[in-house]
This record gives C-alpha cells, sequence and structure tokens, in this order.
C-alpha cells in the first residue's frame, strides 16, 4: 500500500525549505555523492528513490525505450506522467548528473534537456586506485566550484566538516536499526525515511529506535524465514516488501544501498580528527567504500565473502539457516550482468539465492509472489 | 481410525486441476477450463469430486496450489506450484532429480535434492508467454490448426523452420512472413517446437538440470516439444501418464506428508 503520508509530509518539508529561500537538488542515488556538500552551501538534497509503476514507465516511453532500467524510466516518469504522481518534484531546481549506471546519466539528462532543470556534473571513478583517488578529488572541487558559482559564495571549510560529522552521527544512529529485532519491513521504513529527510530528522530516528528498543516483543516467531535482501534497493511504495512477508519471509539484513551501503559509509572520530581539509574527508569515504556496487575489480567478491560471513554468523548465533534474494530491476545493466556470477559463487558456498529479475509493473505480481514462496519453501 | 484423505487442488491460469488421493493413491481427478472465475471452477471441482466420493468436507484435507492458489479459500492449506510439481513427479518417478514443467503461462525448470527430495533449485520464466503454452497456443491459431494437432504435425517434419524471434508477437509475424514465402505447414510447426525448446532448456540448463528429468505441464502432452527439449538437453525426458495432474498430486502428497509430521 501507498506510504501517503510519508510523501505528503515530505512535500510539506520541501515546501516549507523552498519558501525558506533554498534550492533543491534532485539526484539518482548511490554511495558516493557528496551530499554534505549541498548542505553546507545550503541546498536540500532530493534522493529519487521512489519505485516505479506502470503509468509511470508507460509515460516515459516518449523519452527511453521499454527496454530501459525500470527505475530509470520511472524517475522520467515522475516528472512526465499525467497526473503527477510525485509534484513536489516540481520543486527541484538541480539535477546531479553521475554516471553511477547508464541510466543515471541518460536520466539525468533527459530531465535537464527536457523538464528545465539546470545540470550539476559529478563524475565518478570505478577503481580506487591513486589516479582515481586524485580524480575522484577533483571532481569534487569541480562541483563545489559549481555550487559556489550558484550561490555566489564559498563554501567553508569548517561547514563543510560540520556537514561530514552531523551525516557521520547520524550513519552511525541508523546503523543501530539494522540490529533491532522488528520486522525487515519496519526497518525499511526507517531506512528509507533516513535517507529521504537525512540528519534533519535525527531526533525523530532515535525516538524510533528507543522505542522499539523498549519494546521487547519477539517477531521470529511470525517471521519464520529470514534472509537477507541483496541488489537493488527497495523504493519508496514498491509492493514487493509486502510480497515477501506475506510469503513468510523476514528481511534481517538490506544489503542493499537503502540500508547498509548507506550506514556503513561512516569514518572512526580518529579519522575526522586527522583530516583538516574535507575534500580530503569525502576523498577518504571514497576510498574506503570498496563494498559499493560499483567498485572495481572486487565489490562483487568482497560482497560475495561477506554476505557468507554474515550467513554463516548469523547460522551460529541463531541457528537459522538463511537465504539470499538478489533483487534485479529489469535492464539493470550492472544487477542483470552479474547474476549468474553471484548466485553460483554464493552456491558454491552452500548459501541459497534466488535472483529475483523484475520490472515495476502490476501485472507480475502473481510471478513475483510464485518466485518468492517457493524460495521460502526451500530455505 | 480411517486415514485422512488429501486433495490437492492446481489452479493454473489456463486449466484447473483437482485429485482425491488416498493411502497415497490417486482415487479420483477432474480437470476443467480455469475460465476467468478461478474461484468458481475450483469450487464447483470440489464439490464434483466430493459427491461423487460420498465425502464431506471434514473428511479430506485441501492443499491448493498454482497460479490462483489464492483464491481458493476452502483450501487449509496452499503451497507454491514449485514445490508441488517437484513433489508430484516423485509419486510417478522416485528417481527424478529435475523437473521441467511447461503450463499455460509459465515455464519452469525445478532441480530436486538427491538426498531428500527437496527443491534445490529453480528457474522461472517472467512475464514473456515465450517458451509456454499460451505461445503453442497463439502460433496453432496463426498456422490455423488444432493446439491438439500441431504437435504430431511438428513430427511430419525433416527440416524445420529456423524462427529467430523468441517473443510470442514477433514470432507469430514471422510465422506469417514464413507462410507466405511458401514454407510448409509442418516445417513451420517444427520450427516453433524448436524455438520452445531452445529457450525453455537454456534456462534448465541454467539451474544445471540432470537425469532423471520428468516432464509435467500441460505442453508436456505434446510430443514434438518433447523430442526437441531431448535434442537440446541431450538425454532422455520422462512424462508421466497425466502430466496436468502433477501439481494437483504433488499438492495432495504434500497435504499428506504434513499431516502425517
Amino acid at each position: 500500500m501507498d506510504n501517503i503520508e510519508l510523501l505528503e509530509s515530505y512535500n510539506s518539508y520541501l515546501q516549507e525549505q523552498k519558501a525558506n529561500g533554498k534550492k533543491i537538488i534532485a539526484y539518482l542515488t548511490h554511495d558516493n555523492v557528496p551530499i554534505e556538500l549541498f548542505e553546507a552551501a545550503g541546498f536540500v538534497p532530493l534522493p529519487l528513490i521512489f519505485a516505479g509503476k506502470d503509468e509511470l514507465m508507460d509515460a516515459s516511453h516518449s523519452y527511453l525505450p521499454p527496454s530501459t532500467c525500470s527505475y530509470a524510466q520511472s524517475c522520467i516518469g515522475y516528472f512526465s506522467s499525467t497526473p503527477r504522481t510525485h509534484e513536489f518534484l516540481d520543486l527541484a531546481d538541480y539535477i546531479l548528473l553521475s554516471n553511477h549506471c547508464v541510466s543515471n546519466i541518460c536520466v539525468s539528462e533527459i530531465l535537464s534537456n527536457n523538464f528545465n532543470r539546470k545540470r550539476l556534473d559529478f563524475y565518478v571513478s570505478y577503481t580506487r586506485n591513486s589516479n582515481a583517488l586524485k580524480y575522484y578529488k577533483l571532481e569534487l572541487k569541480h562541483l563545489q566550484k559549481e555550487i559556489e558559482g550558484i550561490t555566489k559564495e564559498r563554501i567553508p571549510d569548517h561547514r563543510i566538516k560540520e556537514e561530514i560529522i552531523r551525516h557521520n552521527n547520524f550513519k552511525t544512529i541508523v546503523e543501530q536499526v539494522s540490529k533491532l529485532n522488528i520486522p525487515g519491513s519496519e526497518k525499511l521504513d526507517i531506512y528509507q525515511k533516513a535517507i529521504l529527510y537525512g540528519p534533519a530528522i535525527q531526533a525523530e530516528i532515535e525516538e524510533i529506535i528507543s522505542s522499539y528498543k523498549s519494546n521487547t516483543k519477539n517477531t521470529n516467531s511470525t517471521h519464520p524465514k529470514n534472509v537477507i535482501f541483496t541488489g537493488c534497493s527497495i523504493f519508496i511504495n514498491d509492493y514487493l516488501m509486502d510480497l515477501i512477508e506475506d510469503a513468510g519471509g523476514n528481511i534481517v539484513l538490506f544489503d542493499t544501498w537503502i540500508g547498509r551501503n548507506y550506514y556503513s559509509q561512516t569514518f572512526s572520530e580518529e579519522v575526522i580528527a586527522s583530516l583538516n581539509d574535507p575534500i580530503d574527508l569525502l576523498t577518504k569515504r571514497f576510498e574506503n567504500n570498496v563494498y559499493g556496487d560499483h567498485c572495481v575489480p572486487d565489490s562483487l567478491d568482497n560482497k560475495i565473502v561477506f554476505l557468507e560471513n554474515y550467513v554463516n554468523e548469523y547460522h551460529k548465533k541463531y541457528g537459522d539457516k538463511i537465504g539470499v534474494i538478489n533483487h534485479i530491476i529489469k535492464f539493470c545493466d550492472h544487477f542483470s550482468l552479474f547474476q549468474s556470477y553471484f548466485k553460483e559463487k554464493l552456491q558454491e558456498r552452500g548459501v541459497q539465492v534466488l535472483n529475483l529479475e523484475r520490472d515495476y509493473s502490476r501485472s507480475i505480481k502473481g510471478q513475483l509472489s510464485t518466485r518468492i514462496e517457493a524460495f521460502m519453501e526451500m530455505i | 481410525m480411517s486415514e485422512l484423505k488429501c486433495i490437492g487442488i492446481d489452479i493454473g491460469s489456463l486449466a484447473t486441476k483437482i485429485v482425491l488421493m488416498s493411502n497415497g493413491d490417486m482415487v479420483d481427478w477432474r480437470l476443467n477450463r480455469s475460465t476467468y472465475d478461478f474461484k468458481r471452477v475450483g469450487r464447483d471441482l470440489f464439490d464434483d469430486i466430493l459427491t461423487k466420493n460420498n465425502l464431506s468436507r471434514s473428511e479430506v484435507y485441501v492443499m491448493s496450489t498454482g497460479y490462483g492458489r489464492n483464491t481458493i479459500d476452502f483450501a487449509d492449506d496452499r503451497i507454491t506450484e514449485i514445490s508441488a510439481h517437484a513433489r508430484g513427479v516423485q509419486f510417478f518417478y522416485p528417481e527424478a532429480r529435475s523437473v521441467i514443467d511447461i503450463g499455460g503461462q509459465d515455464s519452469k525448470a525445478i532441480l530436486i535434492s538427491r538426498k531428500n527430495g527437496n527443491v534445490i533449485d529453480f528457474q522461472m520464466n517472467d512475464k514473456c508467454a515465450a517458451g509456454t503454452g499460451r505461445f503453442l497456443e497463439v502460433m496453432a491459431h496463426a498456422l490455423e490448426i488444432p493446439i491438439d494437432e500441431i504437435g504430431s504435425l511438428a513430427l511430419e517434419s525433416n527440416k524445420p523452420a529456423s524462427i529467430s524471434s523468441t517473443c510470442t508477437v514477433f514470432a507469430e509475424s514471422e510465422v506469417i512472413s514464413l507462410f507466405a514465402q511458401g514454407s510448409l505447414k509442418k516445417d513451420i510447426a517444427a520450427g516453433i517446437h524448436k524455438s520452445i525448446a531452445k529457450r525453455v532448456a537454456s534456462m534448465a540448463k541454467r539451474i544445471g538440470v540432470e537425469p532423471l528429468l520428468v516432464f509435467t505441464g500441460g505442453v508436456a502432452k505434446n510430443i514434438a516439444v518433447k523430442k526437441y527439449l531431448e535434442k537440446e538437453l541431450d538425454f532422455e525426458i520422462f512424462q508421466p501418464e497425466y502430466p496436468q495432474l502433477t501439481g494437483a498430486i504433488g499438492a495432495a502428497l504434500i497435504a499428506k506428508d504434513k499431516n502425517a509430521n
């Protein structure tokens, strides 16, 4: 069911920010976008983390062929569908173009060229060698200059560092959600909200965590089939989470950008204290992000080892064998390409994997449900 | 005390199947078109099988399966067709290690554990109709021959036409175009079957299907699909006597297993 309340409150929040003279930057989410820079300059980052629908995908076909990633189609649909389903997106002044994937570039270009959004560019290398780090740093500086060109004000280093620390603390708090003994759907709601608003709702997230901690309700009896969810994130108002829980599944770890990839991008206090230049700090985070889905050459193998260890540790701790659902949005180049290798390698290690490839259409709900239920029966 | 009788009801997109099992034997069965009203067709078959066997609702345990399994509100439990087919083939072939099930709108490949007969992996087609019963129906319509005859016609061919499209819509255009070029019906029919077999075999190979492989579902009655599947997989495959009933039989057996535990 659509979380109308969340979208309405987010709409009010953006309207309020706009009324206060703030500029809004929309971006297709990935873990190397330096949102701290935006916030230090007084901009509001708007992550496009909304799930697709038939209507949204259909509305994109004047711009993109149906054989493009369903999420990319939906992103265009947010802006081109009639009636509009996400009107608050009209409030976005800028779109950040980044090269996380081909769709990211296509969507940002189309939005900027056809929907009158000014474009900011931020290209990221996929490797982590010394040249890649230099390149990332140059891109950060370039982006900073572009933003300063808009505001006509220099962003002071101390402001960037303050934002880095604020986001760092916030992510550390969000990480606590992963350890709560609550159904996956409730964790996901918190992650989605946290990423949507960022540290602006830190107190609220702390309160939610605290209320869960004081509630000792055991959820294992109602959700006996525990699984790890990896691959493409579950975006806001996606029906997928309902299908998993209706099939008796419970996600114990979201190994996706909305989840672990977000809250694990943190620094220790020592690292923060040791680097004075905030751009160096952001570069350090990029360097450390070896689990990011677009870090070559080893991100996939790192992920496989991480998941194998997680499954084994979970088994030791709780006695349960858990499976892995690898979520692939149809025509997502990255996850689609590696799905067979990923499944094969984990199966060799005794981990059961469901490659769940799908688009956002309603007509495939029955088949998706069968695959998920069969996987739950299998584990 | 008499043994609990189990009913498996398989609501497929094209056909609804129901079986009554007692003491591990199939006592009775029914099959009908699913139509748009899964629930009513299922209910009618259920009432009929109970009446004909002088049974009351309380004397049977009902397990639903198939695409419409959630619509059967009189079922005691439900199971996916993947688990049901895996269990069902073991009724006919206890040594079965793999299953290919081609139904009206789905095709599936299932791998069964040597150790315990459980499902260890599966693959399923996505929403595309290629490689399903629906594909065969559309092609039979394009060739203007009854669906029951397309398999035997294909077997008359020594020179299957090449159908390169895997999409049902494009393949239908290709068939019409082959017709226009003067290709023989039997060669086009053979090409259609080869195309289905290639697609399904490719899906099945992804999970490493191995002998003994059992072919189930409505399309398993088509001898040409079986023949081309064997060519693609390079080993013999087997069909149960009632391939369409495998899911319902499996559901009934799972119901029995469940009540025994």
